[in-house]
């Protein structure tokens, strides 16, 4: 356990002696706000309409949904912009042998930089709190639907963070690390969309579906927490630091 | 305390180690000499767990690098030959970074990072970032990494690479006063470095240990004969094809139109000498000298090294 603090705290340190740290917050938080700003306006027009067309119009909780959905889009940038340099970057600069001829294991400096990526997320996904924390001031959100949507972004960045050190973890190009990452990410989030093009097969389809992330999010921003949904998340992230650890152990042989 | 068997690495088709095999005894400093590309840096990849053999053992401390990497690890420091250096940190937060890697007790850290920033004398920089340091500071800075937690073995890859004339002096003091406490394997392709600095040498060409043992035993056993430079008028090409036929004459080389190396074979009557200086005199080359040259780690490893 202590090897894998030292390097997540050396690394998580890391992102705020260089540019990346402060970039992600100010980027994270500009968006959100923008989103915020921009669906609360659109927010209060349907209020109106509905007021004078009759029916409820759009409620607090369809609001939050609109919103996180729109960062799962974010995410698609700002996950490789964190993961790319984890191993990719030490690797170009030589820097990998510090952790290589020391006495920690491949698992321990998986787990170590994976964490200080969480961390750094940890922290932007808390500092954007702000937002919904105005809702609850000024209306009366459902404090469930607030929290469900916040544990699924959480492990919706948790793995996607998995595959992005993955990837980073089997080059030393940080620029084929930020694009592969966010291919991969993109192809999840639009394959459930793609499904039906794929395959006609019902089994294939549900499995092609299960294998998206947008379904899983989706009923956590509902409020709901589904032990499939959570079971996915682990799993994937499970699956890609367990690929990670593999990758970085078989650079010694290539 | 390092013990390396055997030991074989392909990059693809090409063949990186070829059998290596040799040992380094406590306390020794051992000169792993070679020019670029020889093995040098993939035999020490190797040893420190970087890189993985195709075949053979490398032991440190008696522990096997790939069967026992945590243990093995444990009593090295390596010095590779780009220091791993996180640019962007302090000069303190890097040393008790590699401090906290390499398992020193808490208790020790503070301890240990004052003793090494003292011995490498880098108090003026502590507390600067890496990225701004000269090249000797950084190249110091490496060193204290690999020497933070007190290792049994050290593992140097052209430790004085780049460094200024006083920097190299510095840095061999270090290594001479690290000697006896540490057992050190140095890689250099700079000769007097390793002559000055090791114990033993050990010579690598082309993925082969060519030469192994003390100064003397390897400067000794290529020392076929004596050499001497014979320094002629003209036409030095046309007499070295005549000398070549000496009996007892090793090797007969013009190295320019006005001068040949001469290389006596062991044992040889020193009257050969008499008929080169005959021969050359009545072929009316013109005789301008015929010096003896004692013979150099530097010829050594050129001769072992040439193929």
């Amino acid at each position: 356990m202590g090897a894998i603090s030292t390097i997540a705290l050396r690394d998580l340190k890391s992102f705020f002696r260089s540019l990346t740290g402060p970039t992600v917050f100010f980027l994270f938080l500009l968006f959100i706000g923008i989103f915020f700003y921009g669906f609360i306006g659109k927010f209060m027009t349907m209020k109106q309409d509905a007021i004078q067309t009759g029916g409820g119009g759009a409620t607090l909780e369809d609001l939050l949904q609109a919103i996180y959905a729109n960062i799962h889009f974010i995410l698609l940038f700002i996950i490789p912009a964190i993961t790319m340099g984890t191993f990719a970057a030490e690797q170009k600069n030589h820097c990998d042998r510090l952790f290589k001829s020391a006495p920690v294991s491949s698992l321990q400096v998986v787990l170590g930089k994976y964490f200080a990526c969480l961390g750094l997320m940890t922290m932007v996904l808390i500092a954007s709190l702000i937002y919904p924390l105005f809702l609850a001031y000024y209306g009366n959100p459902d404090i469930g639907v607030i929290f469900g949507g916040f544990l699924g972004l959480f492990l919706l960045i948790a793995s996607q963070l998995a595959f992005g050190v993955w990837v980073s973890s089997m080059t030393s190009n940080q620029l084929i690390a930020f694009i592969f990452t966010m291919s991969g990410l993109f192809l999840l989030l639009v394959l459930n969309f793609m499904v039906p093009d794929l395959t006609s097969a019902n089994e294939a389809q549900e499995a092609l579906k299960y294998i998206a992330t947008t379904d899983h999010l989706h009923s956590f921003l509902k409020g709901t927490i589904q032990v499939k949904d959570l079971t996915y998340f682990l799993l994937f992230t499970i699956i890609f630091l367990f690929f990670s650890n593999v990758s970085l152990d078989s650079q010694r042989w290539r | 305390m390092i013990e390396v068997t055997g030991l074989c690495k392909n990059f693809g088709s090409v063949k990186a180690l070829d059998n290596v095999s040799f040992k380094v005894e406590q306390g020794q400093i051992v000169g792993f000499l070679g020019s670029n590309g020889a093995g040098k840096t993939t035999t020490m990849d190797i040893l420190t767990g970087c890189l993985g053999a195709d075949q053979g053992d490398a032991k440190i401390s008696g522990f096997d690098i790939t069967e026992n990497p945590i243990e093995a690890k444990r009593r090295l420091g390596y010095l590779p030959d780009e220091p791993p250096l996180h640019l962007e940190m302090q000069v303190d937060d890097y040393i008790t970074y590699a401090a906290k890697l390499n398992q020193v007790p808490s208790s020790k850290i503070k301890n240990q990072v004052q003793k090494i920033i003292d011995r490498l004398d880098l108090g003026s920089v502590r507390s600067r970032l890496i990225g701004n340091l000269s090249k000797g500071f950084k190249q110091r800075v490496g060193l204290a990494q690999a020497l933070v937690h007190d290792p049994e073995v050290l593992i140097l890859d052209e430790p004085t690479e780049g460094l200024d004339p006083k920097q190299i002096a510095e840095i061999r003091t270090l290594i001479r006063e690290l000697s006896g406490d540490h057992t050190i394997l140095l890689s250099s392709h700079i000769l007097s470095e390793v002559e000055n600095t090791c114990d033993n040498l050990v010579i690598i060409n082309s993925g082969k240990i060519v030469a192994q043992g003390t100064y003397n035993d390897i400067v000794g056993q290529k020392n076929s004969g004596p050499i001497y430079e014979l320094t002629v008028e003209e036409n030095a090409h046309k007499l070295a094809d005549e000398l070549e036929k000496f009996s007892g004459m090793g090797e007969s080389t013009a190295m320019s139109g006005t001068s040949i190396r001469l290389v006596l074979g062991n044992n040889v009557n020193k009257s050969i000498l008499d008929e080169v200086a005959k021969t050359t005199l009545d072929g009316g080359y013109g005789l301008r000298g015929l010096e003896f040259k004692p013979q150099s780690l530097e010829q050594v490893f050129f001769n072992l090294t040439k193929s």
